[in-house]
């Protein structure tokens, strides 16, 4: 079942378990892990096919202490099969560790964990929101950097459990009327400026009904009908998505034809949300479960520059 | 000083060094050597006239009153971009944003109270109330009960101005909010900071150049090009101390400062506009706008390689951006203009 030969197998079980203590890898056994990611991930459909049970979880952001949670309360890969959709690096402090542990589960459980891609797996994103930094900081060079943004080019953009919850990271797209629509495109490249899959990492659904122009400054507003409308196309049940946060840690919307996850708690450490998973089972029932902020340990203050103007 | 052939260029406003330079050119120095002409720091950080950015400026009088706001404008299409600049700085602020905006839409810059060439009865009356009535007054007077699309940008003060301003609705045509570099919760930290950082800054120039070096210099403007537009106007000359000093007396005005930014995330998130939030290098986001964020309430753009007035620092990025965000918003002259918005754009077969 799984691709990786098992003599490598005590040695990614060893960087597992080095990585769930916090302790990010070596550039080059983060190389190594990336090179066996991307021939898992390049064979992955752009809508990747998912079985229950599952545990469908939202952005992460860095906040490894709060993975470590989620996997405490959802139960650990691979006893329990996982479905994340992106968002794992930028503004927490750990998205070494988190990316790299979701990566290395990937390799060693292929067919137990699913991880999407979110709009902040991007060289153009991560550059400003903190994962570029941090990998100077943590290796004192880009190449780890590199390395996942030239990985996060194979991240499937979607996912279909029991051929009925469409998960993604963002939203719909007015470009995007069937699934196959999705399945037919090039994923392999950066997230671009426009477009469909532009539009599957950064719409969001709205109140409004019909298209409308993201204040985002991406991707699109979708209302109830363009949802329902998709959903009665696809033959879709649900739709799961991420990218917003909701303070109770999910969120129904468009009567019940959409679900909001976020699974960063307290985000930037200073939101105070709740951050949720949701579980669903065998028989495709559905459970959310909310937890809050891990406990901290030395973890560094929120201290933001105060800037020596106000005028 | 350099005996280059330079020495020959005019120089505005430059008195005092022309003469000792005419001298230079039958110097004993005048034989040395051809050098790569380099620039006298005079001439490096000479003034520069508005009249190369903006196409005009204006005194609008608000009637009923003593009050003569300054604006200067550019542009003869396309929205309306009503600058306010920050406390302390002036409409020139955004003089080279303005030369390229315009060739997208029409751009005004005025003088706020206190400020510039503006004059009223109480330049030291910089409630946020007051200002932003002060707005209102000044679009009421350029165009009547109809205006154009209005897109209205704020840096720092201004820009609590212009959230103040869009939050109470009374701008018939708004169509846009952009906030340059102002966050409620590290502006509200930093106010206890203010009058020393105020009375730290140099007081008194010699010259309008010793000035302009000096904001480039101290780091408060990164772009010689737009101090030498902007900086002369935030000058005074004192008769009696018989040097420049800052037009606006801002450390009088502390009283005010706590109304500028309490409560200015929410309001900023209460706008029913689209809005853009520019900020420069780092992320200070307070926790209301961290939430509005990441639910998609507004665009945030992080300016990098820049100081806190982007719109100078990095003039061609900021009318980049500023005409991304009207466009991308489909803000036309007259509003907004989207052929087709919220119908679906497709349908079933």
């Amino acid at each position: 079942m799984d691709s990786v030969p098992s003599d490598s197998h005590g040695n990614l079980d060893e960087q597992i378990s080095q990585l769930m203590q916090c302790k990010p890898l070596s550039e080059q056994e983060v190389r190594v892990l990336c090179e066996k990611a991307k021939e898992i991930l390049m064979v992955e459909s752009n809508v990747q096919p998912v079985k229950s049970p599952v545990t469908i979880c939202g952005d992460i952001h860095g906040q490894f202490h709060d993975l470590a949670e989620l996997f405490r309360i959802g139960g650990k890969c691979p006893d329990t099969n996982y479905l994340f959709m992106g968002d794992y690096v930028d503004r927490g402090y750990y998205s070494v560790e988190t990316v790299t542990l979701l990566v290395a589960l990937k390799v060693r459980y292929p067919q137990r964990i699913t991880i999407l891609r979110g709009n902040h797996e991007s060289r153009q994103i991560t550059q400003v929101y903190g994962f570029y930094d941090e990998c100077l900081r943590k290796y004192g060079n880009a190449n780890v950097w590199k390395i996942f943004t030239d990985l996060f080019d194979y991240f499937p953009l979607t996912a279909l459990v029991e051929s009925e919850i469409f998960c993604l990271h963002g939203g719909l797209s007015p470009s995007i009327e069937t699934l196959d629509n999705i399945r037919n495109f090039d994923r392999v490249q950066e997230v671009p400026h426009e477009g469909p899959m532009c539009d599957l990492l950064w719409s969001d659904p709205d109140d409004r009904c019909g298209w409308g122009i993201s204040p985002r400054g991406a991707g699109y507003t979708f209302g109830q009908d363009i949802s329902e409308q998709f959903n009665h196309t696809n033959n879709l049940k649900l739709i799961a998505r991420a990218h917003q946060l909701v303070m109770e840690g999910y969120n129904w919307g468009h009567d019940q034809k959409v679900v909001t996850i976020f699974s960063a708690p307290n985000y930037c450490y200073r939101c105070g949300n709740m951050a949720s998973i949701l579980e669903v089972d065998d028989c495709k029932g559905h459970t959310f479960i909310q937890f809050e902020p891990a406990p901290r340990r030395g973890e560094p203050d929120v201290t933001r520059r105060t800037p020596d103007y106000f005028l | 000083m350099d005996s280059s052939n330079l020495s020959s260029l005019p120089e505005d406003g430059a008195e005092g060094h022309t003469k000792q330079q005419e001298d230079q050119s039958v110097s004993a120095f005048a034989s040395k050597p051809q050098r790569p002409p380099s620039q006298s720091s005079s001439e490096k950080y000479s003034p520069k006239d508005w009249s190369e950015y903006f196409d005009k400026e204006e005194d609008v009088k608000i009637p009923d009153s003593d009050n003569i706001f300054h604006v200067y404008m550019a542009g003869s299409e396309g929205p309306v971009v009503f600058c306010l600049h920050g406390g302390g700085y002036s409409g020139l602020s955004f003089a080279l944003s303005a030369s390229k905006i315009k060739e997208k839409a029409r751009v005004v810059a005025m003088d706020l109270r206190g400020h510039g060439k503006s004059l009223t009865d109480n330049d030291l009356d910089l409630s946020v109330e007051t200002m932003c009535n002060d707005v209102l007054a000044v679009i009421k007077e350029l165009y009547g009960n109809s205006p154009p699309a209005i897109v209205l940008v704020g840096h720092s003060m201004g820009g609590s101005v212009a959230v103040h301003v869009a939050a109470r609705k009374t701008v018939s045509n708004l169509a846009g909010l952009v906030v340059v570099d102002v966050v409620e919760g590290t502006a509200m930290a930093s106010l206890i900071h203010m009058q020393k950082i105020l009375s730290g800054r140099m007081q008194h120039f010699p010259s309008i150049e010793k000035a302009i070096e000096w904001s480039v210099r101290g780091g408060s403007l990164r772009n010689i090009d737009s101090a030498r537009v902007s900086i002369p106007t935030t000058l005074k000359y004192d008769d009696s101390k018989k040097c420049y000093v800052y037009r606006t007396q801002l450390e009088d005005t502390e009283q005010y400062w706590k109304g500028w930014y309490e409560g200015l995330s929410d309001t900023f998130l209460s706008c029913p506009v689209p809005k853009l939030l520019l900020l420069a290098g780092t992320d200070r986001l307070d926790r209301s706008l961290t939430i509005g964020q990441m639910q998609g309430k507004f665009q945030m753009v992080l300016v990098r390689h820049t100081g806190h007035a982007i719109q100078e620092d990095v003039p061609d990025e900021f009318a980049t951006l500023i005409i991304n965000f009207i466009s991308r918003n489909r803000i036309g002259p007259n509003g907004v203009e989207i052929p087709g918005l919220r119908k679906p754009a497709f349908s079933k077969p």
